[in-house]
């Protein structure tokens, strides 16, 4: 759902400084887990859906998109709440759950992940001195993304490949293919940055003033 | 360019994978043939020292790949047949900021150059797509781009076009054809060579034959008979 998703836009969502977005998500988080009020979560849950669909003109679609695979997800908690405290507890945490989802949708889809890996090398850059390489860590994070659905291509072609040979659905059986080219995909592929001067990116750094 | 393999073995697991192989290329247009397990990929591999000889040296513009293959590099680009292992990024602009890493450049400065590219391989409409979704020969163009993003001095390519349709590898090989700087080329598509300026052919790890496109496809193609 997450996954390197941006969708290009002009909307003024889209054009607000990534470091604001990831702040006020933050403190969205924050707030959230500190509200008790069920009203104020409704309305919370209001705006971030009419913020989320209109001003950053990703549509009632993709919000539906967005909450479809979660469903299943906020019934069995609701269920559970309900069993466990009472409706309201399963209020609460419901509509706390699908603000957070759909604001760090949000800000995923009206984010470019160049801006956000760049947010993020600031922020990492201030515990540097703890030795922790930003720029790495930026990348590797993004890599993962990439991979993600590259992955699921993988499992999507030897499911195809067993299926046409009447293997039906056996996880067990898929493992070892799955990994074999995982691992030959990994091999390619660092083999790849290698070729495109990976070993090359800290040196300027190194000599920079 | 000039780019020496003086004397070169390349074994894995004690099995010769090339033998002796000691050629100096010049030209502008080099291409390699041969059969699947010939050696081809290996003989592409050493030139930006992605792989060491195990004996002989190569030479790139004077520099050795086995003591500065950061260098060598850095002056050799490297097109896989596969795009989807090339491409790391997860949209296309992204993908070729990526090799304009090492330049530290400002972000405008990067967007420019990134713009630009984009323009002239004709994927500016591409930009903020989903590497992951675009078609086989547009993935290619896009790996193409990110490695000209470098400014290598010279270009190798393995098979660049063998997961491509006719259409798409007529493209994709134009492409190859206009850039402006060396370009060796390991092929499956002989018809490709046509306007080579000379031919490799390797079999069982030695180069069998060393000469013009024409005389290099009879050669070839004899040795199938
Ligand atoms: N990493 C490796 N480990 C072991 N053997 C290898 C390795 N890489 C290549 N080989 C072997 O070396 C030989 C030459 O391989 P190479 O990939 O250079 O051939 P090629 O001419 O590129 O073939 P193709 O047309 O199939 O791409 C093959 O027999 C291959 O099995
Ligand atoms: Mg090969």
């Amino acid at each position: 759902m997450i996954a390197g998703l941006y969708v290009p836009g002009e909307s003024p969502l889209h054009r607000l400084d990534v470091g604001v977005k990831l702040l006020v998500l933050m403190a969205l988080g924050i707030g959230l887990i500190l509200t008790k009020s069920v009203l104020l979560l409704i309305l919370v849950v209001a705006v971030t859906g009419l913020l989320f669909a209109f001003a950053a003109e990703l549509g009632l679609m993709r919000l539906w998109q967005t909450t479809r695979p979660l469903l299943i997800w906020f019934v069995f908690i609701a269920v559970a709440q309900i069993l466990v405290a009472n409706a309201e507890t399963a209020g609460l945490i419901v509509l706390r759950l699908a603000v957070l989802v759909w604001a760090a949708a949000l800000v995923t889809y009206t984010t470019r992940l160049s801006d956000m890996m760049e947010c993020l090398i600031r922020i990492i850059g201030w515990l540097s001195p703890l030795g922790v390489p930003p720029h790495r860590v930026a990348f590797m994070i993004a890599l993962t993304i990439r991979l993600i659905p590259a992955l699921s291509d993988v499992v999507q072609d030897v499911r195809d490949a067993q299926r046409a040979r009447g293997i039906e659905n056996s996880i067990i059986a898929s493992v070892v293919p799955v990994l074999t080219r995982v691992f030959q995909q990994a091999d390619a592929m660092s083999e790849a940055l290698e070729a495109r001067g990976y070993e090359r990116w800290d040196d300027q750094r190194n000599n920079a003033p | 360019m000039n780019i020496a393999l003086d004397h070169v073995t390349v074994r894995f697991q004690d099995r010769p994978v090339l033998t002796n192989v000691s050629v100096t290329l010049t030209e502008n247009r080099i291409g390699v043939i041969g059969d699947n397990g010939s050696g081809k990929s290996t003989f592409a591999r050493l030139l930006n020292g992605l792989l060491i000889p195990d004996t002989g040296a190569v030479l790139v513009n004077g520099v050795s790949t086995k003591t500065d293959g950061k260098e060598v590099r850095r002056q050799v680009g490297f097109l896989f047949q596969n795009p989807d292992n090339q491409i790391v990024m997860p949209t296309v602009a992204e993908d070729l900021a990526l090799g304009l890493k090492p330049q530290r450049l400002e972000s405008e400065d990067r967007d420019q150059k990134v713009a630009k590219m984009l323009e002239r391989f004709g994927l500016s409409h591409l930009a903020d797509r989903s590497a992951h979704l675009l078609s086989g020969g547009e993935k290619q163009l896009v790996a193409l781009a990110g490695v000209m993003i470098a400014e290598p001095d010279i270009v190798v390519c393995d098979e660049p076009t063998t997961l491509l349709d006719q259409r798409n590898a007529a493209i994709v090989m134009s492409v190859i054809g206009s850039l402006p700087c060396p370009v060796i080329t390991v092929t499956h598509h002989v018809e490709q060579l046509a306007g080579f300026d000379r031919v490799l052919v390797l079999a069982d790890g030695k180069v069998v034959f060393d000469g013009n496109p024409k005389t290099a496809l009879s050669f070839y193609k004899d040795s199938l008979a």
